[in-house]
């Protein structure tokens, strides 16, 4: 009788949250560089995710919910492991006044290379926002950073993205607007 | 509002194309564009980038063996036949025991051990537990300890101090009334744990320190075993700012730690929505486990109601009970 009650709550969970796992997987890579410990990182997320899921109001957004959760095990780990989170280099950016215009034409492989370049803290909010499609407040929700950050950190990130991508169009001599 | 030029344009456009900007802001973009050839020619390029980069990290697929690997370990984590796997995660028993989950943590070489004993003294043996060596499998890596290690050292170094001293006290013991000052819900905490304690002498109740932390404890002795029942309130604070675990560690169940550093801990550990109860004894790992469940279980249910009832007293107070929305809120 307990089985089969069991047996339905996964069949639920699994029914709602099991096909977010490409999605967390891809922020997983962006934010562990490793595909095992990314793969091991989505696990342990539904995992904790099932153990609360009886908390989990339905109707709220599941899929933020589940890369708050990520992040949270990601942290923990951090922590876990002695290490600190690595400091933004908030000036990196800063001191960029140009805004490179969006080059046209560029291969796929040329934007992930691209994006690949840009340092961590950039890149995982440039992901889930134009990857995922978080909204701003559930970027900063799941990082648990200040929706300032956020911000901030996207228009740094987005601009360093286009600025290595100009330079690639310069070099290939692709057309650049303006 | 800020006039829209071409540099405002620009700088907003990302947030317009993540549907980011109020009505009128995006009617501003939108009129812009409309006469702005450049600009538009902008939005363009940039739109298209983004579906540019969202194929590109399509292409990242998690493997059909880990997600299958994952769907086997939350049947494992439910309690229900594991029939992919088999192995990774015991389920044998059933109902609260289903979901009990082990951190064995490995036995630390000897030479880290002697390293510590150096530069720390005694006392970081308590608080540094060695880390998972590569040798461990992905199951073992999966049990995530919950508690943090500093209270594990505290816990057993509570035990340690405290517990030793009433080994042969002949008083009769009784929690006083004191321990209110503490937090209330420990009141009579003796007579609540009583239930799970048949078969074990109390020889002390009380509300005592290690370090910066304070446990209402309850001594016992069963066949010159010293057993100590541990009462602690967690850290609201560290629980707001994500130091702590913020699942109601409950839900995972019992969770059991082994301390090998000098004589032999085991340790047995429950969380409620904002406390931990922990038996630790001398006793081999598995009989602290069994007296644990049994010992802890009336415990544990005692604060949670009285957890609830305050919350429904103070709404304020229900920190640790959060749904994921009010979480957000903090």
């Amino acid at each position: 009788m307990e089985q089969s009650n069991s047996q339905q709550r996964l069949e639920a969970f699994e029914a709602e949250a099991v096909g977010y796992a490409g999605q967390l997987f891809r922020v997983a890579l962006r934010v562990c560089r490793d595909r095992e410990k990314a793969e091991d990182l989505v696990q342990e997320t539904y995992l904790q995710a099932w153990r609360s899921f009886h908390r989990f109001e339905l109707g709220t957004n599941l899929r933020a919910w589940l890369f708050k959760i990520l992040f949270n095990v990601h942290y923990s780990r951090l922590r876990r492991e002695r290490l600190n989170l690595t400091p933004v280099e908030e000036t990196i950016a800063e001191t960029i006044a140009y805004d490179p215009p969006a080059p046209q034409r560029l291969t796929d492989e040329e934007v992930l290379a691209a994006l690949e370049r840009l340092p961590r803290d950039f890149q995982i909010p440039v992901v889930l926002s134009d990857v995922e499609e978080l909204s701003y407040r559930e970027i900063a929700e799941a990082m648990q950073i200040p929706i300032g950050t956020v911000m901030s950190r996207l228009h740094r990130g987005r601009k360093l993205l286009r600025m290595e991508l100009a330079n690639y169009a310069r070099e290939a001599g692709y057309k650049i607007a303006n | 509002m800020r006039v829209m030029d071409c540099r405002n344009f620009k700088e907003l456009l990302d947030s317009y194309l993540c549907g980011e900007l109020a009505v009128e802001t995006n009617h501003a973009i939108l009129g812009h564009a409309e006469h702005c050839g450049a600009c538009r020619d902008e939005m363009a390029a940039r739109r298209a980038l983004r579906q540019s980069l969202r194929r590109a990290c399509s292409r990242e697929e998690m493997s059909a063996e880990a997600i299958e690997r994952m769907r086997a370990r939350l049947r494992a984590e439910a309690g229900l036949a594991d029939r992919a796997t088999g192995a990774a995660v015991k389920t044998g028993r059933r109902g609260w025991l289903t979901r009990l989950f082990e951190a064995r943590l490995l036995v630390p070489v000897a030479a880290t051990a002697a390293l510590l004993l150096l530069i720390g003294g005694a006392w970081s043996l308590y608080v540094v537990w060695p880390k998972a060596g590569p040798e461990q499998t992905v199951a073992e890596k999966n049990r995530v300890p919950e508690l943090s290690e500093r209270l594990i050292g505290e816990s057993a170094g509570d035990h340690r101090n405290c517990a030793a001293k009433f080994l042969n006290a002949t008083e009769p013991a009784e929690m006083p009334d004191s321990v209110r000052e503490f937090d209330p819900a420990c009141v009579r905490l003796d007579k609540v744990a009583a239930e799970g304690a048949k078969g074990l002498l109390l020889r002390s109740a009380h509300v005592c320190g290690y370090g910066e932390r304070r446990f209402a404890h309850l001594v016992y002795t069963r066949d010159d075993r010293l057993i100590s029942l541990l009462v602690t309130k967690r850290d609201a604070r560290a629980l707001k700012i994500g130091d702590v675990p913020p699942f109601d560690g409950l839900s995972a169940g019992l969770q059991q730690y082994e301390q090998v550093e000098q004589d032999r801990l085991a340790l047995g550990a429950y969380q409620t929505a904002k406390h931990v109860v922990l038996v630790v004894s001398d006793l081999p790992e598995s009989e602290n486990r069994a007296l644990a469940e049994r010992l802890a279980k009336p415990v544990v249910e005692h604060l949670r109601s009285a957890e609830l009832s305050r919350a429904a007293l103070n709404p304020e107070e229900r920190l640790g009970r959060l749904s994921p929305r009010e979480w957000n809120r903090l």
